[in-house]
């Protein structure tokens, strides 16, 4: 009866579940959905279909250049966020110096900030040297919020690595550099490309420090995005929502490789 | 295990790979949030008028009693929709879990604009829910879905959920099966063996995750401005438009301390009481 009861219990556990999975996952579904459509009014379901939004989306200069826009701020940002990160995390974790446990703190406490407040201080920064609506302001303000993220990874995967490897290099007498260079960052490798991947996503999904500090003359994809969406139902937003979509499915699927790679790694 | 002393020089010098980047936060990040305090305090000569108008004028004192209130209900709702999937996550096949993990991972990491436009498509006048409500028969006309609470909530609730099951499912996730099981030999229901020994074994979760999503609920700006109205006006929407259209830079950066001292308490008072990696490394692990 109580074994009846448990199982009845389960599976309206499993119903709630499901329901609540639809809510997560429907509204990226119904967007995909009507991007195909080929009628301006966001038909769903779509009674014809047609690419024609993607095509609005490659050849529209409106669109595509805040795009490019955002490729290079997310690159750029990618790199330096990886870079200053990843020394970061290292430092912290290998380094030994007074007051690391306030400094770490200190290194990922953007995370918690609120975009806002960034943004409005980014403003004011940016606006006493002329920088306002320059990709410059864009780079730095997504290296900021992006370079938390970065370490926060680097940490945990360096907090739980082996260090023997690095030891035995340097009483090998390997020199610093050598066996952070050789032993030391392959093993944390993976953490490094998913922070690398996660800041690029983060950099190129960006709206609200793109807003502030992004001015008339450097528009992303999402300020353009947020400009539209203000304004009118613009089709081709479904078109670049599911591009944009697309591009965190792929990585995420990455980063699972990769932390995948290291599990076989550890099991040779 | 004591490194030889040989090793100290290397290990001092391992430290100075913090150095670039705390360069960089001193010019980039801490310098700026010192700016905003000094446009609060300073109009050109120190003042304390744009605190005293805070204080004085009940349309501020609104949006910050908006603001608790959304980010306490978006926490209250986001509690009671990621427990069960939590749950489920912590005591399903490990095959079950990893597709219920990528279920929530893909949205997290889809774009909050993109999400939030989604919720226009489907919950506007001519939006998916209400034709469909009116097709059914249910509706003689469209009921208002956007640009008030509803929509907020929604928003907000579909963007925060993640951050809600993260917490929840690692405290969950540590909590030892054998325990319940012994509760179940000992004659306890499911319903009592889950009040008395699950539930309060995953309340560390449960506060991480209402902290955690409180805490971004709080400084929330895109949900609350694309899908809220003129009675959801925030701290966050308040500072775009004192800023952007109202050019009110002492009173925006004012806004922006007192988003910034409630965030800043929040976060210290919590992070001593629970350890700061469960709130962050929710957040890092899965990710933002």
């Amino acid at each position: 009866m109580t074994a009846e009861r448990a199982s009845g219990g389960r599976a309206a556990l499993w119903i709630l579940c499901a329901v609540l999975i639809v809510f997560l996952i429907a509204p990226i579904l119904v967007i995909v959905v009507t991007s195909f459509n080929d009628s301006p009014y966001l038909e769903f379901p779509p009674r014809r279909l047609s690419l024609r939004w993607y095509g609005t989306f490659f050849t529209s200069a409106h669109w595509y250049e805040p795009a490019l826009l955002s490729l290079r701020v997310a690159l750029v940002t990618m790199v330096s966020a990886t870079l200053l990160g990843t020394a970061a995390a290292l430092g912290i974790v290998r380094g030994q110096f007074p007051g690391k446990r306030s400094l770490e703190l200190f290194l990922i406490s953007p995370m918690v900030v609120p975009i806002v407040v960034l943004a409005l201080g980014f403003y004011f920064l940016f606006s006493g040297y002329h920088l306002l609506g320059t990709p410059v302001a864009l780079y730095l303000g997504h290296t900021t919020l992006a370079t938390p993220l970065v370490i926060v990874l680097v940490l945990s995967a360096l907090r739980v690595s082996d260090p023997s490897l690095e030891l035995a290099a340097r009483s090998l007498g390997a020199n610093y550099w050598w066996a952070l260079w050789h032993a030391t960052i392959p093993a944390i490798r993976p953490a490094i490309l998913s922070g690398a991947a996660f800041a690029f996503l983060m950099s190129f999904d960006e709206v609200v420090i793109a807003i502030f500090v992004g001015g008339p003359d450097a528009t992303t994809l999402p300020k353009r995005m947020w400009e539209t969406i203000r304004f009118e139902i613009d089709p081709t937003l479904t078109a670049i929502s599911s591009l944009l979509t697309l591009l965190a499915v792929v990585v995420l699927v990455g980063v699972v490789l990769a932390e995948r790679g290291r599990a076989a790694d550890r099991a040779s | 295990m004591t490194p030889p002393t040989a090793e100290k020089p290397w290990r001092s010098r391992e430290g100075l790979l913090v150095l670039p980047a705390l360069a960089f936060y001193l010019v980039v990040y801490l310098y700026p949030l010192s700016k905003l305090v000094s446009w609060s305090f300073f109009d050109p000569g120190f003042t304390l008028k744009f605190y005293r108008e805070l204080l004085g004028e009940p349309a501020y004192f609104r949006a910050l009693s908006n603001t608790l209130e959304i980010s306490l209900l978006v926490t209250v709702i986001a509690l009671l929709l990621g427990y069960p999937i939590a749950y489920l996550m912590a005591t399903t096949s490990a095959r079950l879990r990893s597709l219920l993990t990528a279920l929530v991972l893909v949205p997290f990491w889809t774009s909050i604009l993109v999400r939030t436009f989604a919720w226009i498509v489907i919950l506007g006048n001519n939006g998916i829910v209400n034709r469909a409500l009116v097709q059914l028969g249910v509706l003689d006309r469209p009921v208002k879905l956007l640009f008030n609470m509803i929509g907020v909530q929604v928003g907000m609730v579909h963007v925060l959920l993640p951050f809600m099951i993260f917490p929840l499912y690692g405290a969950m996730s540590r909590i030892d099966p054998a325990v319940v099981r012994v509760a179940r030999s000992l004659g306890a229901t499911p319903v009592r063996a889950f009040l008395r020994v699950f539930l309060p074994l995953s309340l560390p979760g449960v506060a991480a995750g209402c902290v955690l999503v409180f805490l971004l609920a709080i400084g929330f700006y895109v949900t609350p401005a694309l899908l809220g109205g003129p009675g959801e006006i925030t701290l966050a929407t308040m500072i775009d438009m004192m800023i952007n259209t109202l050019l009110n830079w002492g009173f925006a950066a004012t806004l922006g301390v007192v988003l910034l001292v409630v965030v800043g308490a929040i976060f210290v008072a919590f992070s001593r009481l629970m350890g700061l990696n469960r709130i962050v490394g929710a957040g890092g692990e899965h990710a933002r």
